[in-house]
């Protein structure tokens, strides 16, 4: 390193990490547990989020599904572009670089003692499942926990065995739901915000985190919004291009707020003067 | 891993392109170690059939060229059209201005009711078949050429700018052409280039067609306080900007 | 740290020495009718008597394109880190302020080695306008003089300059000229007399608040009519971010070279008003409207740069927007007058 740098380190030098697990979760979805080649372990808060990079591909941010309660880094990759198509070609064993983690976390100890509500749309549960596997892992800190989980269609459904293993526990609510119906299932049919009257006695004095596409946000915060849910009672994890995951490049700006800094996790009622957020 | 098959095919356009391609000398010799071309009219006698990668060169003008043009399709993994005639018609479509039998008669006299001269509304590529990627200018720009098949090679979906010629004539401290009052297609032509035209003191001629959402609407307004008109930018979007 | 004075011929000899020697000069020069800074290998081409440049000094510190790592492909990468070392003759002071803000801008926070090894290595010798540009109103955002950032600080006076050494790297400069001497009190007058006359004079257009207003006038702003009226004649062509010297949002892409196996990864300008600016993979642009991109530029300026360093508004009014802008819309000063006149009668 330059000795001008003051000691400083490069904060744009991604870490190499290996593919120790990979399997796909739907069609488009990629679940991977990475691991550091330096061997140490990776010191995250869940809502965080990291930049990944193949290089000579390019860098992109990706939402952290882990708990630190577990080793390794487990993140989620959709294929919808150049990297990403790239990243869903890599073996177990291949590297990707790592840099982070980056960004504001879930509530982990103000929500203690009182009850989460989780309300996930499409590959919104990736991100939720980090806090999700958190909570459980420290199930005595908690109250109730309900995940309300949507989906378009029954072949995007993510994470079914886990799925299935939260649905036989006693200490835990799930309902899930897709938007189009299908043979093969018997649940309910609808957008996730159907499933909110359901809870509704739960939701005024609980936690409530949303995930899910820009669309989703909208309605979602309809309900809670009619079910009189303190608007400081409730956490949205938001999607910009974080491209540099560091504050300066300035691509996810909403407002004054950088999401790469400010955010993912914002409360709702801090975001009542950010108009470009939802 | 075997090498990707390459195929280079021309139909209407003058094969500047893919001179740049071979002006690109000593960087040539490093493409040439990375694929197998396997048909290039232009520079070896040797054709095939079967390759992954078809780059097109000109625009299509004939029933018989939009069905070769066809063909290659169905053969190729990646369909590249190469340069203006192909990624926007070009010059070629200056022809689509005029009645084409007055264009045949006017190009071929007595002859041009000959069979073989038969000749239809000149489309780009990619009014068709589907084109996976393009590379744009009048020529290409060698560079640019060797960066998007580098980007294929690694497996990346190569940069091709979205944004105006502007970006990059500022980057390069040009001198806005606007500032003499002079009309520039800069604000609404896709950038990519490095802007040489401006740089030369000329305006931009829009060869590589616009960006995707250009702003027509503001034409008349903006021209008016250089005092300008619409028609005047409209004339200088005929060369490549016919549609 | 010293204030001389030195004829204007005993600078040159200066200039001429500083090109000769090993160092890299960079001044400001004619390009065509207009002016940029680039290398300097002649002193007599160094024109300090610009009205302004076309690009700001910026891009010696965040260069257009700049390499941040070399990478083997899929695999390691090392961090490229510049360490040449640079004079910059003939910073105004509206740059000077604006090179301040990015300083502050790269340092706090995560700390952007690339911009700042380029900044530390870079001597700056300001130079307070002799000619004011058309479109200039730094006056309005009191950025007319500067009092801080640079090395040595440059006031034509006549046929000599006023000689501020800020720093040891400057004195350092100010120890090779031969005949520097102690600026007398009537230099020190004339020199007061240059601010003076800079303060009215760099004024065509004319801001009708204080400049710290502004975060308080952007705050009723945001559905002001004034974004859609302009905007819709906005080509998004970011040439208003391109020569900001307070621009700094910028795009990162990797190069792959022949061998397919080793590349660099390299950032790029970018600019808020380009279209696709604020998209996300999936193409879902959260900032699709030209109007919504215009508004952020200019609250950007006059809001949101302002809340992360300390209230500092990121317009330092050099007109270069103005100038660039081929619809002719971007005019920061025009806007928030718009807002005012129109938001106190509200």
């Amino acid at each position: 390193m330059c000795e001008c740098s003051n000691g400083n380190k490069d904060i744009y030098l991604p870490e190499l990490c290996t593919i120790t697990k990979r399997r796909m979760l739907n069609g488009t979805e990629l679940f991977m547990h990475l691991e550091k080649d330096s061997g140490e372990d990776f010191d995250y808060i869940p809502g965080q989020f990291v930049e990944a990079s193949v290089a000579g591909i390019g860098e992109a941010p990706i939402s952290i599904s882990s708990s630190p309660t577990q080793k390794g880094l487990e993140l989620v990759v959709r294929n919808v572009g150049s990297l990403t198509k790239v990243i869903h070609g890599l073996e177990v064993g291949d590297k990707l670089g790592i840099r982070g983690p980056y960004g504001s976390t879930y509530p982990l100890e103000e929500a203690k003692g009182k009850d989460l509500v989780f309300i996930c749309g499409g590959i919104g549960l990736v991100p939720q499942r980090s806090f999700i596997r958190y909570a459980l892992d420290h199930r005595a800190d908690y109250g109730d926990i309900t995940i309300l989980i949507g989906t378009k269609c029954h072949e995007m459904r993510l994470f079914r065995e886990e799925i299935a293993l939260w649905e036989e526990r006693k200490d835990m609510t799930v309902m899930e739901t897709i938007d189009e119906g299908h043979d093969c299932w018997n649940g309910n049919v609808g957008v996730v915000t159907t499933l909110i009257p359901k809870v509704e006695s739960h939701l005024p004095n609980s936690q409530i985190l949303v995930c899910g596409p820009p669309i989703m946000y909208k309605f979602v915060l309809m309900a809670l919004a009619e079910a009189e849910v303190p608007q400081e009672n409730i956490f949205v994890n938001l999607e910009r291009r974080m491209k540099c995951g560091v504050g300066k490049c300035g691509h996810c700006q909403m407002n004054e707020h950088y999401v790469c800094q400010d955010g993912p996790v914002f409360r709702y009622s801090d975001l009542a003067h950010v108009p470009e957020a939802i | 891993m075997s090498k990707p098959r390459v195929a280079i095919f021309d139909f209407a356009c003058c094969e500047g392109c893919q001179l740049q391609i071979v002006n690109l000398e000593e960087e040539i010799l490093n493409l040439i170690d990375l694929v197998d071309v396997v048909e290039w009219r232009e520079a070896m006698s040797e054709q095939s059939h079967e390759y992954d990668i078809a780059i097109i060169e000109g625009s299509i003008t004939r029933p018989e060229d939009a069905q070769k043009l066809e063909v290659i399709r169905s053969r190729a993994k990646i369909l590249i059209a190469l340069g203006a005639c192909a990624t926007i018609g070009g010059v070629n479509k200056i022809k689509n201005n005029f009645d084409l039998n007055e264009v045949r008669e006017c190009v071929y006299g007595k002859d041009a009711q000959m069979p073989h001269l038969n000749t239809e509304v000149t489309k780009a590529v990619d009014e068709v078949v589907e084109v996976d990627f393009k590379i744009h200018g009048c020529p290409i720009e060698g560079s640019e050429f060797a960066q998007i098949i580098r980007s294929l090679l690694v497996g990346k979906t190569p940069f091709v700018p979205d944004y105006p010629v502007c970006v990059e004539c500022k980057a390069k401290e040009t001198i806005c052409r606007y500032e003499y009052n002079e009309i520039c297609l800069g604000p609404i032509s896709r950038a990519g280039c490095g802007a040489p035209c401006p740089t030369a003191g000329w305006r931009c001629f829009g060869c590589r067609g616009t960006v995707d959402d250009p702003n027509v609407e503001a034409a008349q307004e903006v021209m008016e306080k250089y005092d300008l008109t619409v028609d005047d930018l409209k004339q200088k979007m005929v060369l490549f900007n016919t549609k | 740290m010293s204030v001389s004075t030195v004829t204007k011929e005993q600078f040159k000899s200066f200039v001429a020495a500083l090109v000769d020697s090993d160092q890299n000069v960079v001044g400001v020069q004619a390009k065509d009718d207009k002016f940029a800074f680039g290398e300097l290998t002649d002193a007599n081409a160094l024109r300090l008597d610009y009205d302004v440049t076309i690009l700001p000094p910026k891009k010696y510190m965040l260069p257009q394109r700049e390499a941040l790592m070399n990478f083997e492909v899929a695999g390691a990468a090392e961090s490229v880190q510049p360490d040449e070392k640079m004079v910059l003759l003939g910073v105004h002071p509206y740059d000077m302020i604006a090179i301040n803000q990015m300083d502050e801008l790269f340092s706090q926070g995560e700390y952007d080695t690339h911009y700042m090894n380029r900044r530390n290595n870079i001597t700056i010798i300001a130079c307070d306008v002799v000619t004011d540009s058309k479109n200039v109103f730094a006056a309005s955002m009191n950025s007319a003089t500067c009092d801080t950032g640079y090395d040595i600080l440059l006031t034509a006076i006549g046929d000599a300059y006023v000689v501020d050494a800020a720093t040891d790297k400057g004195q350092a400069l100010v120890d090779m000229m031969s005949g520097a001497n102690e600026a007398t009190d009537a230099d020190l007058k004339k020199r007061e007399a240059v601010h003076e006359k800079n303060i009215a004079a760099l004024n065509k257009h004319e801001l009708e608040c204080k400049p710290s207003f502004l975060p308080k006038l952007l705050e009723k702003a945001y559905d002001h009519p004034v974004w859609e009226e302009r905007a819709r004649l906005c080509y998004s062509c970011g040439s208003c971010n391109q020569v900001c010297p307070t621009c700094y949002c910028f795009d990162v892409q990797d190069e792959v070279n022949w061998d397919l196996k080793t590349g660099t990864r390299c950032r790029a300008w970018d600019g808020c008003l380009l279209t696709n600016f604020a998209t996300v993979a999936g193409d879902h642009n959260f900032r699709k409207k030209r109007a919504d991109r215009f508004r952020h530029r200019l609250y950007r300026k006059g809001k949101y740069v302002p809340g992360k360093i300390d209230g500092q508004i990121a317009c330092v009014g050099c007109g270069r927007c103005v100038t660039a802008c081929t619809a002719k819309i971007a005019n920061p000063v025009e806007v928030y007058n718009t807002i005012l006149e129109t938001t106190e009668l509200r």
